[in-house]
């Protein structure tokens, strides 16, 4: 049993990680009133990928996406599998220079970027080099020790809030569908749930469990964005790179013996997204071994994190970052959206296969 | 063996670097002022800083001063100035001088916000008087505890209701929000108290347009939703002190024209009272003196186009938001509003009134 909550925990950690920095400005940015129909939209196609995806999956017990794409032919492995490969990378790149960048925006100015975005590569590369299940055992122990100081976060950001902000509550606009930042947003939405495909047959996990993960994260998609939006108001919201850390930034606590509970939130966050890069540089490792098994899968992780540092340092500064993003975004959304179709493809033409032979 | 020895080498190497001590100052090497006053001399800013200076047995404060032509050009050259770095980051609260307000802070609240070295939670306030002679009296009236300033605005120290409660980023919130606005506390050097609590200057868009006395603010607490709780009352046949409030609201559009009632009930008790007065008498006197300052309060804020009791925000959803965009200018110098305060009575103390 505790072995099967393993991975709807790590599930749940990796998507905190992702949705309080980019999110909800993206949101908010896409959008001018009516904040929880793109949020809305954003989570039921969150859910509609993750059963597509856990329901191809079960087709093939005790299978990764690797062995099942390489059975599935050449054609099929080249058109999926070497995409999903790019995609963990840009992934890992753009994520550890946003994030390293956020770091040094909000809390260490003085610290040399390459410092900040090695330790960040380094620590996520060491974690990954122990294996899944270490990783695993790493987002349970992150599970208790930081989930509560979240929460704690999460409730004093209630503080300032004027709820008539939430009004309008309907808009009848749907431009932001079309919306370069709504398309960037969906790497919060869709960035998390590919990786249960690599984790057979290392470890085991329920479909219910996991379903049930997503199923706590999906207010955090809400509350991420709200808080700023009830603090701020949507026009002062929209002026500002990250709008939940300034929300958090402006709660007053006497009693409590910290100024700024935003570090405390931040560093959580940080530990997540670190999870985060953790399971991005172990499938890019994994992949990558695949297509080159002569080396080593430790000498393939080290290569993986060169790879992404040289890049890293290449992106000069934020402008060039969003650019970046904005063509990453579409590359993310053939991702999310082919993966899971193909592998219930491939599913269900196996089981008529077997069908027929069984025949 | 080797294999042992290298692993202790590299958790030892990241255990120094891990702990972020990269480029940092010691403490004793910081410090820590906890008021900021900026003021306009010609084009140049004056910048304050009251730094609290631990000695013997008590607190002294210590003031320095600098000009030139941004804050943090300011700050920076205080900090090379002095033995020590000089660190905002305990910034509580930020007095600015009339001109100031009134030319606009939009420039400097940006940048507080933008580099977030000053907190977004300092409490801002506007000094009527000349800021080299406030911030004298400052250092001069030091008491053991520490800042008479920050005392002033402190929930569980000195704050009353009539104390207008403004911080950062309520103020960078009325320069962009369409609904909003913010009154902030003025000062002025007192006679025989050291600060003296004038009303509050009634922002709009990060200017200051207008001001409201004490009383006023007390109405502005209660709808912004701060407890009014202590206050007290004064009429010709009665005193009365407050003991809690609640609001409700009813908005709506008629013919393009908003008409909002509220309605306040407030529950109050006597202290002290002429001779011959009933109930009945104590709480119609009593709502229609608050009725007639709100009255002449709404009539200054709405002449301003200030909306400091965030009366837009009541409309939010009857408005679409492109016409909300003209709130200030179109709606809200048309906005009909009627305050009704409903007054009970809870105790008349220990001592009996007449009843009818």
């Amino acid at each position: 049993m505790a072995k099967n909550l393993q991975v709807p925990i790590l599930y749940f950690l990796l998507h905190l990680g992702l949705i309080f920095f980019m999110y909800p400005r993206n949101i908010i940015e896409s959008t001018e009133s009516s904040h929880w129909i793109p949020i809305f939209v954003a989570v039921a196609s969150h859910f509609i990928l993750l059963i597509l995806y856990l329901k191809g999956l079960s087709y093939f017990p005790g299978q990764s996406v690797i062995s099942i794409f390489t059975e599935a032919g050449k054609v099929y492995s080249f058109l999926f599998l070497l995409p999903l490969f790019f995609y963990f990378f840009i992934v890992l790149v753009v994520s550890v220079r946003a994030y390293s960048e956020i770091i040094i925006i909000i809390f260490l100015s003085n610290t040399p970027l390459w410092c900040v975005m090695a330790l960040l590569l380094l620590i996520s590369a060491y974690l990954a080099s122990l294996g899944i299940r270490s990783i695993f055992r790493a987002a349970m122990l992150y599970a208790l020790l930081f989930i509560p100081s979240i929460l704690f976060v999460l409730v004093f950001s209630l503080q300032n809030v004027d709820w008539y902000y939430l009004l309008p509550i309907w808009s009848n606009k749907f431009q932001f569908l079309t919306h370069p930042s709504y398309f960037k947003s969906f790497l919060a939405v869709g960035g998390g749930y590919l990786f249960i495909g690599f984790v057979q047959p290392a470890l085991s996990f329920r479909n219910k469990d996991i379903l049930l993960a997503a199923l706590c994260v999906a207010p955090f998609f809400f509350i991420s964005v709200y808080i700023p939006i009830l603090t701020f108001g949507q026009e002062t919201a929209s002026t500002m790179m990250f709008p939940f850390a300034v929300a958090t930034d402006a709660v007053n606590i006497n009693w409590l013996a910290f100024d700024r509970i935003t570090v405390f939130f931040l560093l959580c966050s940080i530990t997540f997204l670190m999870l985060f890069l953790t399971m991005a540089i172990f499938t890019t490792a994994k992949i990558l071994n695949h297509y080159i098994p002569s080396i080593h899968f430790q000498y393939s992780i080290v290569t993986t994190v060169i790879l992404t540092f040289i890049f890293c340092i290449f992106i000069p500064n934020w402008s060039e970052l969003e650019e970046i993003f904005r063509w990453s975004s579409l590359w993310n959304l053939y991702v999310f959206f082919t993966t899971p179709l193909l592998l219930l493809f491939l599913g269900l033409r196996t089981k008529k296969k077997g069908e027929k032979s069984f025949d | 063996m080797t294999k042992y020895v290298v692993k202790v080498f590299v958790m030892a190497a990241v255990l120094l670097l891990l702990n972020g001590c990269w480029d940092n100052k010691d403490i004793n090497h910081r410090v820590m002022p906890v008021v900021l006053g900026i003021s306009k001399v010609d084009q140049d800013f004056k910048v304050y800083l009251q730094i609290p200076n631990p000695s013997d047995e008590k607190i002294k404060t210590r003031i320095v001063e600098e000009s030139g032509q941004s804050i943090n050009e300011i700050i920076s050259k205080i900090s090379t100035n002095m033995e020590s770095q000089v660190d905002l980051l305990h910034i509580k609260v930020i007095v600015v001088d009339e001109q100031i307000a009134k030319e606009g802070f939009n420039k400097i609240i940006s940048a507080f916000l933008r580099s977030r070295d000053i907190p977004s939670k300092a409490l801002f306030a506007v000094c009527e008087d000349d800021l080299d002679e406030f911030f004298a009296q400052m250092e001069e009236n030091t008491s053991a505890e520490g800042t008479v300033l920050l005392d002033y605005f402190e929930k569980d120290a000195g704050w009353t209701p009539q104390v207008a409660l403004t911080r950062v980023w309520h103020l960078y919130r009325s320069m962009y929000s369409l609904t909003h606005d913010v009154a902030v506390p003025l000062l002025k050097l007192g006679n025989s108290l050291k600060v003296e609590q004038t009303g509050s200057g009634v922002i709009k868009e990060g200017k200051m347009v207008s001001k409201i006395n004490p009383k006023e603010t007390l109405l502005y607490n209660a709808f912004n939703g701060e407890s009014t709780q202590g206050i007290i009352e004064v009429m010709d046949i009665a005193t009365v002190k407050i003991l809690d409030d609640s609001i409700r609201h009813r908005s709506q559009v008629i013919g393009g024209r908003p008409e909002l009632l509220t309605t306040v009930y407030l529950k109050v008790t006597v202290l002290e009272v002429e001779k011959d007065t009933s109930e009945e008498m104590i709480k119609k006197k009593l709502s229609k003196q608050l009725e007639n300052r709100f009255n002449t309060m709404f009539a200054n804020i709405q002449q301003k186009e200030s909306d400091i009791l965030a009366i837009g925000q009541l409309f939010r959803d009857q408005l679409p938001r492109e016409e909300l965009k003209q709130w200030r200018s179109k709606y809200y110098p048309r906005v009909n509003a009627t305050m009704d305060f409903k007054v009970d009575i809870q105790n008349s103390g220990i001592l009996k009134l007449k009843t009818n």
